[in-house]
């Protein structure tokens, strides 16, 4: 075996945790900060709802500070920047070949000190009403929404991360402030760094940065979900049209447990409807899928669900196929030892894959802390996978009341 | 390490440690035509649904997952004037598992089958389901272009600026009505004519043993089967000398959200001497990153779209900038974007945005290092164009030369020649 990947890992007393990869060979400098708090976290414990949408706005916010944009900042040290909001996450990052320990006071710059006002509020509504917009062209964006609002009915997640026109006018400092504060607690956030640098400086750094916020207990309120919904369909002004098969997984899983299911779920599914199982190969035969067809596990804090999705000239054989095929569940029948063995290893090589990617791991990295899994036990994780946990798994998942559905008709006439 | 297998077959092998992975990449190349960008993308679905030895979709995929998830990809792509379709294999180092010796031998020989064992049915066909669901797969994505409206714009915008160039008329990933009748006895007549005729680069990145890897490839069936000498290809470079007399417009009406507005712009070939990064830095100050005067201006400034960019295709001198905005938005986006090439012509861009310009190109071109595809690329290139490759040395000369006059210069020399607009009704 060739030489492994090192971490270092410190967490403060404050509950920031900062992690560090070191990459030989890489010129560049990757760094992430991720917050637990994404597009979902909407419900108040008092009962009321934030606007949908205010996650992504804070992260496009959080750029602008008293004259000047973050971005402008990190140009100036020769890092490029970006943001990006999930439903569960929201990330700020920067990429260098310089200056690494001043691009890192510049990202604790961007999200420990917002500053937002009234005027420069209203001009981003504009930019980001041009990003839903541009969005709501997309079909398979549409769709994802769509079968979303099946599998949780009335749920946040069922909106757009970047909310609709009409959340974006609820929007103001006042709120984002209040919301940007009960999230962007230190024991809320994690960073992680790939590169060549120095870990005690960077820990050095974090420290001499110190949070407005204060560590403590969230203040959204506890997910509880409706029953699943019936499935339904609609048009759309498209070429093509495109099907959805939902199965929401209510999992008590947490943490470790959750990433765990995650990979069993994936391994399930590769089986059941992989490239390499039968059912893709009959499907494929009998004209119901192309190869835009796919499936798509989540597994997020409080979501765990399924959606395997498709153009279909047959969107109605393409749900009964589904539904059939996975209520029958042949996984025994199927996923011999030989086959488990072989979903295993692509399993590791996806992850050396991503080894190859300071951006890949620095993302993943961040992201698995809040589900209290090392990055570099990934490979362990896998292996502790028995062949039963997987049957079995499969039992508890496909079950019809789990199972939803929509179709997203082609209707040129709209 | 270049090794010339027989004329115009070309093997590289760029010995790197900093990679998990290995890939190996084979790219056929023969000048873009209109009658055969269909069959070559059909060619590339067809020869990756499977081969002889592994003759279902299925049986290949299991292959690629014991080989701990080796990516086969196949490809058609626009390389200049020409049609380069290709094929690669990328997979874990076998140094980092345990006790998988043939890990290497094992995907050459992967590939050496999709490529030159091919799944037939008889002499003179491909084997039918292969044929039959791939032609279905290409068509069915074919009519979801369609539906991808910013591909749409772009795919536009470019029979607009190549509209006297029949051959690139049809786009790199085929045409409908020609799929149609693509016949699988055709499509095996134009395989054998590719694996005799194109001219051929093989390229390896990882770390592999030069000398090994050489003698791997050429005991196996690939390189048995590329012994043959190949056609030369001669580069021929686009002229848009009507389109700058007489630019191209066109305007389409849609039920769609978000209107989409795209305009190319030619820079006039550069002089002996001058700056080759000059465009570069061009692009960069006027559109090329969020910095950029377009997305200052149209998007911080005015609020009037959520995307707007543009870029620069050094090889063809063009630049594009590309929109997604509100309809009646489009008017006051077309005259702040003319502004912008105004505030670049007048020469009112300052200091630290050239210095800002140069840090990036320098940025990207060093971390670009760190991705595998880079070294292939830049191979490609060294054979097939290399007058265009700066080495380091030369980059870093470029970069320090790179001045003020020689931007404003390029935004002088840049005329308009396409606009094209999607109308979101």
């Amino acid at each position: 075996m060739a030489e492994k990947l090192q971490k270092f890992t410190k967490k403060l007393p404050n509950g920031f945790e900062i992690e560090m990869v070191p990459l030989k060979g890489y010129k560049q400098i990757y760094s992430v900060a991720m917050a637990n708090f994404g597009s979902v976290n909407t419900k108040l414990a008092d009962g009321s709802r934030l606007p949908a949408g205010i996650a992504h706005f804070i992260e496009h916010k959080l750029f602008a500070k008293p004259g000047y944009d973050v971005s402008e900042k990190f140009a100036e040290y020769g890092a490029n920047s970006n943001a990006y909001t999930s439903y569960t996450k929201t990330a700020y990052l920067f990429q260098t070949l310089e200056n690494p320990y001043d691009n890192l006071k510049i990202l604790l710059d961007l999200f420990q000190h917002p500053h937002f006002t009234e005027e420069n509020v209203a001009s981003e509504r504009g930019i980001i009403n041009q990003e839903i917009q541009m969005y709501l062209d997309m079909p398979e964006w549409v769709l994802e929404q769509r079968i979303l609002e099946q599998l949780y009915p009335g749920d946040p997640i069922a909106a757009d991360i970047a909310g609709s026109t009409e959340t974006l006018q609820q929007i103001n400092a006042k709120n984002l402030l209040d919301t940007y504060r009960t999230n962007y607690r230190p024991d809320n956030m994690s960073l992680a760094i790939v590169g060549d640098v120095d870990f005690d400086k960077v820990v050095d750094i974090v420290e001499q940065s110190p949070f407005e916020t204060d560590k403590g207990c969230p203040k959204t309120a506890e997910n509880s979900f409706v029953e699943i919904g019936p499935g339904a369909e609609g048009k759309m002004n498209i070429s093509q049209s495109r099907s959805a098969f939902g199965i929401r997984v209510d999992t008590n899983s947490r943490g470790y447990d959750l990433v765990k299911l995650q990979y069993i779920l994936n391994m399930i599914m590769e089986t059941l409807i992989g490239e390499s199982s039968e059912n893709y190969q009959d499907m494929t035969n009998k004209d119901i899928i192309d190869d835009s067809f796919s499936y798509n596990v989540v597994a997020e804090n409080d979501y765990c669900f399924i959606i395997i999705s498709g153009s279909t000239n047959k969107p109605e054989e393409f749900q009964d196929y589904l539904h059939k095929c996975l209520l029958d569940n042949k996984l025994k029948d199927v996923l011999t030892k030989d086959k488990f063995e072989r979903i295993k290893r692509d399993a590791i090589g996806a992850y050396l894959f991503a080894q190859n990617s300071p951006d890949a791991i620095a993302n993943q990295m961040a992201e698995l802390y809040f589900y209290d899994v090392d990055y570099l036990q990934l490979v362990q994780l896998l292996d502790s996978i028995s062949l039963d946990e997987v049957l079995n798994s499969a039992d508890e998942v496909f079950q019809n009341d789990n199972f939803t559905y929509y179709n997203l008709l082609a209707d040129g006439k709209d | 390490m270049k090794e010339i297998l027989a004329k115009n077959v070309v093997l590289n092998v760029n010995q790197l440690d900093k990679f998990r992975t290995i890939k190996i990449q084979i790219d056929f190349l023969r000048p873009l035509s209109k009658d055969e960008s269909t069959k070559r993308r059909l060619l590339a679905n067809v020869l990756s649904n499977s081969s002889k030895k592994y003759p279902s979709f299925k049986s290949l995929n299991d292959r690629e997952m014991e080989l701990y998830g080796a990516e086969i990809n196949a490809y058609t792509r626009s390389l200049l004037n020409f049609n380069d379709l290709g094929f690669s294999v990328e997979f874990a180092d076998p140094k980092f598992l345990i006790g998988d010796k043939s890990q290497i031998q094992d995907n050459i020989e992967v590939l050496s089958e999709i490529i030159f064992n091919p799944n037939l049915k008889n002499t003179n066909e491909f084997d039918d389901t292969a044929f039959t669901i791939e032609k279905r797969n290409m068509m069915s994505n074919l009519d979801a272009v369609g539906d991808n409206k910013d591909l749409v714009s772009v795919l536009e915008l470019f029979k607009l600026v190549n509209h006297n160039n029949p051959n690139k008329q049809i786009p790199i990933f085929g045409d409908a009505t020609q799929l149609d009748s693509l016949e699988n006895s055709a499509l095996y007549e134009y395989y054998k004519d590719v694996i005799k005729n194109d001219m051929i680069l093989i390229n390896v990145v990882g770390d592999v043993d030069p000398t090994e890897i050489s003698k791997l490839i050429r005991d196996s069936l690939l390189g048995q089967s590329l012994k043959s000498e190949r056609t030369d290809i001669k580069i021929q470079l686009p002229n848009f000398d009507d389109l700058v007399k007489s630019p191209a417009e066109k305007l389409d009406h849609e039920s769609i959200n978000q209107s989409r507005l795209s305009i190319a712009y030619v820079t006039e070939k550069l002089d002996k001497g001058f700056s080759h990064l000059a465009p570069q830095a061009m692009n960069l100050i006027f559109g090329g990153d969020d910095q950029s005067q377009l997305f200052l201006q149209v998007r911080e400034r005015n609020s009037l779209a959520y995307s707007v960019s543009s870029s620069y295709q050094a090889t063809d001198h063009l630049l594009t900038v590309q929109s997604g905005l509100d309809a009646k938005d489009i008017d006051q986006a077309i005259d702040l974007i003319q502004k912008q090439i105004d505030f670049m012509k007048n020469g009112k861009f300052t200091d630290s945005q050239i210095e800002h310009a140069k840090k990036v190109l320098f940025t990207r071109r060093e971390i670009g290092s760190d991705s595998i595809q880079h070294y292939i690329m830049r191979s490609i290139w060294e054979t097939i164009y290399p007058k265009t490759l700066l080495d380091d040395k030369s980059f870093r000369a470029e970069l320090n030369k790179l001045d003020r006059n020689n931007i404003q210069s390029v935004a002088e020399h840049m005329h308009r020649i396409a606009q094209y607009e999607l109308i979101g009704d």
